[in-house]
């Protein structure tokens, strides 16, 4: 699974939270934390099912039976250190909105020009 | 695994997962833009503007109205919340390609700008350039960094986030090299302005230069110039334009303080522009632009139809931008006399134009060539708009 990106060495960093005043539209304190974390989440399942739909066309494609397969299947010692080290990223692309908040004010603008004023 | 819709040799390679993301937000951009939009409009003409005129005895008078009587509704605030997240995702799926080649692409970009093989274009980029403080303080519609941030040498990234992020964005709809703008607009222009055989013609705030190649495909005889205040992006377009083998010559520079000579365009251009900038400025790049253009030259602006133009939903609906996206003087300058500020400008009144050209892409040339026999711009609920039609309102005047 060569999806851990965070981890290449001579990468040139980018700054992925929006800085400045986060947009706010519950009432209810953490809601829109949770709305980003859904879609977050949502997402996430979206990139399995596109993985596992090509597993089983190439799976298909060559004969294999995948159900019975799947079933009694084991990772080996290396393969299961690469997808721990895969749930990481995971894990953080999920909860990225809870770390917005810390990356913004290190990023934060001296003075950001104000929307019009709100009706 | 590369974005289809970037072509080019600055294009990136995306995991398959990434990739995958990149799909999953596009099928969220049209769940969020054409079913939740639906079904907010839905809410809106059912409920809550039936109730809003029981209880006011008339309908909402315009925007901010329909926007404060709309705020406390949930379905307004699950479209705004995750348009606002969709947006953010929109770049963040881009991103780590763009880490993990950002120095190589740097370097093929300068490669390109060096090579003459294809085209002859020039960049220059001014290493003391002042960032205007209304582009340096925001991160315009949320995208992280910018246009104008730079972490090394020659860096592109920036360039490279908006132009692989626009490719999701725009799932499409901005047709082959995402140029569909400037394309339809400029077909549209020469078609209904066969006068103008413009020398020069320059394109402010041209970010990737998707606006400004097709100026050269128009006019292919005619010097090209393209200018921003974002390092990233000039170098970045001139190596796209250099890779697409289009001639166009790249500057940083600020539209309201160029540096090039008194009357030496004949086409001053702008596409998507004007509403990134504080009306303040707006009337400085108008100043500008008058300073710029040879005694009947023509200024054009490809811009988000006036507030004037459209019902108060639609008002409404385009004016969100400017209080949850990050583009905060997008409502000023909708509600702001185009006409009036272009006289203050110098511009003669009675040139004043305004024109809306179908998409290319969409409809064709046969119907592009249909709407140039028209009169004016006509107020239709699909101008401006990214979800279902597309039409591309512009106007401008003559010095």
């Amino acid at each position: 699974m060569p999806d851990d990106s965070s981890n290449v060495s001579d990468a040139t960093p980018l700054r992925y939270s929006v800085k400045g005043k986060r947009m706010r539209f519950f009432d209810a304190q953490g809601v829109d934390e949770l709305v980003s974390i859904c879609m977050g989440l949502a997402q996430e399942m979206w990139v399995l099912k596109e993985r596992q739909a090509a597993m089983e066309a190439i799976a298909e494609a060559k004969g294999v039976m995948v159900a019975d397969e799947m079933e009694n299947f084991e990772f080996s010692a290396e393969q299961r250190q690469a997808l721990d080290a895969e749930r990481q990223g995971f894990i953080d692309r999920i909860f990225f909105t809870l770390r917005e908040e810390a990356e913004s004010l290190e990023a934060a603008p001296e003075d950001e020009p104000p929307a019009p004023s709100m009706p | 695994m590369s974005n289809d819709l970037i072509d080019h040799d600055l294009k990136v390679d995306h995991t398959k997962d990434e990739s995958s993301r990149q799909h999953f937000v596009q099928g969220m951009r049209g769940y969020v833009l054409n079913d939740l939009a639906g079904n907010m409009k839905k809410v809106w003409d059912r409920k809550v503007e039936p109730a809003f005129e029981k209880a006011n005895g008339r309908k909402p008078a315009d925007g901010p109205e329909v926007h404060k009587t709309f705020k406390p509704e949930t379905i307004f605030k699950f479209y705004s919340s995750m348009r606002c997240n969709t947006q953010e995702m929109v770049w963040r799926s881009v991103m780590p390609a763009i880490e993990r080649e950002g120095a190589d692409l740097a370097q093929r970009v300068q490669v390109l700008s060096q090579s003459g093989d294809k085209a002859q274009g020039t960049v220059d980029t001014n290493p003391n350039f002042e960032v205007p403080r209304y582009v340096s303080e925001l991160d315009v519609h949320l995208m992280p960094g910018n246009y104008h941030e730079e972490r090394i040498d020659h860096d592109v990234s920036q360039g490279a986030v908006f132009d692989n992020g626009l490719g999701v964005f725009s799932f499409g709809l901005l047709g082959d090299r995402m140029e569909d703008i400037t394309e339809s607009v400029s077909t549209f222009f020469q078609a209904r302005y066969p006068d103008v055989k413009p020398e020069k013609i320059l394109d402010m705030g041209c970010t990737l230069g998707h606006s400004t190649l097709p100026w050269k495909a128009r006019y292919p005889d005619a010097e090209v110039h393209g200018i921003d205040v974002g390092g990233p992006c000039v170098r970045y377009a001139h190596g796209r334009a250099q890779s697409y083998g289009v001639t166009a010559h790249f500057h940083q520079m600020d539209a309201e303080h160029t540096d090039f000579e008194d009357e030496s365009f004949d086409i001053v251009y702008s596409c998507m522009f004007l509403h990134e900038v504080p009306l303040k400025n707006i009337k400085g790049v108008f100043k500008e632009a008058h300073r710029l253009l040879k005694p009947g030259g023509v200024m054009v602006h490809y811009e988000l139809p006036p507030n004037s133009m459209m019902s108060a939903y639609d008002g409404f609906y385009l004016d969100w931008d400017a209080y949850y996206n990050k583009e905060p003087f997008y409502k000023a300058f909708r509600d702001a006399d185009a006409k009036a500020e272009i006289t203050a400008a110098g511009f003669k009144a009675d040139s004043f134009f305004e024109h809306v050209a179908p998409s290319k892409n969409l409809y064709g040339q046969d119907a592009l060539m249909e709407a140039v026999k028209q009169e004016g711009a006509t107020n239709d609920s699909h101008v401006g708009r990214f979800a279902d039609g597309v039409m591309w309102y512009f106007f401008g005047a003559r010095k």
